[in-house]
């Protein structure tokens, strides 16, 4: 299957997914997985799509910039290597790592390279920085698969040792407990 | 994805709001040590509790930490005592009991139930004898808790082992005088007593269950609290409608805790699940107080005017809210009183606020009754049989569980202040009415018979 990801950054503003979509259309492509998100006023797209046969990552990029960069977007696009869609993974067990405590610069540089040290991968991660002392202001919000091999004692002792160096209150916790408590 | 509200608010209801798992209670079956040579049943009892019990707390610890929520206390409750040691002598039975705390400090649990005996429809030689074990039992050890159920809807109450229990919380008082009669608080009196509860003192092995099972017992007076005060803050208006609804929904989150929490134990030991039991059960710490949800409803204190109705509405909707979040609730699941283990119920009881009497109204709506109340050390036995036939009677014809744990504090009166220490707390005594005047209604003995509504089959 020839398809490619593309992503798309910009200053938010009504008609993005619009504009990407129409242009995909027209190059007769297929959306296979969106997400987008926004970060203060930025917007963050990242599209996978099937491109028909004998077009290239490359026609699709052409096309894609010269019909976003008027609307001040920029477009990166690359080519779906083969097997990307099947990675095989350790069995992993879903937990979420959240951290409180004053803002200063490296901190999410310094939690992710213990989680990397480990061969944790992080799934999902949303992190806000207000600024201050005040520890609600100041939040990481991990979530990520613990591989089932990994020893669990060593990872968190690891956390919470550099949490205390950084002054931050750490969690760390199994995803259920929160699907639990509010989920039905 | 989670959302951060969701992480947030979750994160709060752990550090801020005292969430937590509360008791994590093994249930141990030891009706097959049963016999008649005391050295056979305590090697027995002391295998088996050994054998169960000897990952429970390394298990609950490692759970506690995988899902970020503390199992505070881990517990055991074994069949009632007064069956397994039928053929034994009180003084064989003292001897059980230090067996079973000697085996629960091995274990490191902090409190083993089961020194119980189920005497509503009449004495048996074994209850006879446990009963007169309990002062001397309870005195001895350290860990070890009793209940006697000594009333039920459907068999009425049984005023005689009423009245052995008066004079049995008085011995036990007497024999721990330098602690305050620091014994009594191990001893619940019941009345339709349930078989599951994972909270003490009244944990026991029900007869009908199997040979072991993990029960839970969650509580949260501190989350249900700072829901309400949330609500109230950006809703000041909010009515009594609005706010059950929303102790129901905290409610469910809560015993939602406590089934996974309770699952993964039970799995991890090979042991079935039984129920969670969710309870709105107080500390002796600030922020994890049943009476503090009284004042945030709007009350001056638990205990003036409008106390039976707030908690009506709070037992209620805590039920309702436990009941939709698991088919596997039991034990008393409600909201706990326990004058003593709750600074701020203490508090009213200081301010001359909560009085026994009104104590006493506020059982008919509440999960459990009379719990942790001191009285004056002089009350005659007769009047603390008067008191526990009194609360009996509310179980018996409101078709619910009531208990009665009282202190009658030896060389101390009303207004003196009584000291447990722990778990136990401390507490103003209470004045009791007519404490030392004699009592012929409560000699006369016999039974009062099952109200009407026994009468379903």
């Amino acid at each position: 299957m020839n398809k490619a990801i593309l992503s798309i950054l910009g200053r938010d503003r009504p008609g993005i997914v619009a504009a990407v979509s129409r242009t995909l259309f027209q190059q007769n492509c297929n959306i296979e997985n969106v997400s987008q998100m926004m970060l203060q006023a930025e917007f963050a797209g990242i599209f996978i799509v099937s491109m028909p046969p004998g077009t290239s990552a490359e026609d699709l990029h052409r096309g894609l910039c010269s019909s976003l960069a008027p609307l001040g977007l920029h477009v990166h696009t690359k080519p779906c290597e083969i097997g990307d869609d099947h990675c095989a993974t350790d069995p992993c067990e879903p937990f979420v790592i959240t951290t409180r405590g004053p803002d200063r610069k490296g901190l999410v540089a310094d939690i992710s390279e213990v989680i990397a040290r480990h061969g944790v991968n992080i799934t999902n991660l949303q992190a806000v920085f207000k600024g201050g002392d005040a520890p609600g202001d100041n939040i990481m919000i991990y979530e990520v698969d613990v591989p089932t091999v990994v020893d669990h004692q060593a990872l968190a002792h690891d956390l919470r040792t550099k949490a205390e160096g950084l002054r931050l209150e750490i969690n760390i916790q199994h995803r259920n407990i929160f699907e639990t408590l509010h989920r039905i | 994805m989670l959302t951060d509200r969701e992480i947030i608010s979750t994160l709060d209801m752990l550090k801020n709001e005292h969430l937590d798992v509360r008791a994590v209670t093994l249930g141990v079956n030891l009706l097959d040590c049963a016999g008649s040579d005391l050295n056979h049943v305590r090697r027995r009892i002391a295998e088996r509790v050994m054998g169960l019990a000897g990952k429970l707390v390394p298990v609950c610890e490692r759970v506690g930490q995988k899902y970020g929520i503390p199992v505070v206390n881990k517990r055991i409750a074994v069949s009632p005592i007064a069956v397994v040691g039928a053929a034994l002598s009180p003084a064989d039975l003292v001897e059980i009991a230090r067996t079973l705390d000697a085996a629960a400090r091995e274990v490191h649990v902090d409190f083993i139930g089961g020194f119980s005996a189920l005497v509503e429809k009449g004495l048996a030689r074994g209850d006879r004898s446990l009963i007169a074990a309990i002062p001397e039992a309870l005195a001895a050890t350290e860990r070890v808790c009793a209940s006697v159920n000594v009333a039920s809807t459907r068999a009425g109450i049984n005023m005689d082992a009423v009245l052995l229990l008066g004079r049995t919380i008085k011995r036990a008082a007497e024999l721990t005088a330098d602690r305050d009669g620091a014994a009594c608080t191990k001893l619940c009196v019941f009345a339709n007593i349930p078989e599951d509860i994972p909270f003490m003192a009244g944990a026991y092995l029900g007869i009908g269950e199997a040979d072991a099972v993990i029960n839970v017992g969650v509580s949260g007076p501190g989350v249900v609290k700072n829901a309400i005060d949330r609500a109230l803050s950006t809703r000041p208006n909010l009515d009594l409608g609005s706010l059950s609804e929303l102790i129901k929904k905290t409610a469910y989150k809560v015993t939602r805790v406590g089934e996974l929490i309770g699952r993964e134990v039970a799995e991890q030991l090979g042991i079935s699940f039984g129920v969670v039991d969710l309870s709105l059960a107080p500390t002796p710490n600030v922020g994890d107080s049943v009476g503090e949800i009284f004042q945030s409803l709007g009350l001056l204190a638990i205990g003036v005017p409008g106390t039976t109705a707030a908690l009506a509405l709070l037992n209620d909707a805590v039920k309702k809210g436990g009941a939709f979040a698991s088919s596997r609730v039991g034990g008393l699941s409600g909201a706990f009183i326990p004058v003593s283990e709750d600074l701020n119920i203490s508090e009213a009881v200081r301010n001359g606020h909560l009085c026994l009497e009104k104590l006493e109204a506020i059982t008919s709506v509440c999960s459990v009754g009379l719990d942790m109340v001191a009285i004056p050390g002089d009350t005659s036995p007769e009047t603390i049989s008067a008191i526990i036939a009194d609360e009996m009677a509310i179980g018996v014809i409101n078709n619910k569980t009531t208990a009665a744990r009282l202190i009658p504090v030896p060389g101390k009166a009303a207004g003196d202040h009584a000291y447990f220490g722990g778990l136990m707390g401390q507490s103003t005594i209470l004045p009791v009415n007519n404490g030392r005047g004699d009592n012929p209604f409560i000699r006369r003995g016999g039974f009062i018979p099952a109200p009407i509504h026994s009468l379903k089959n």
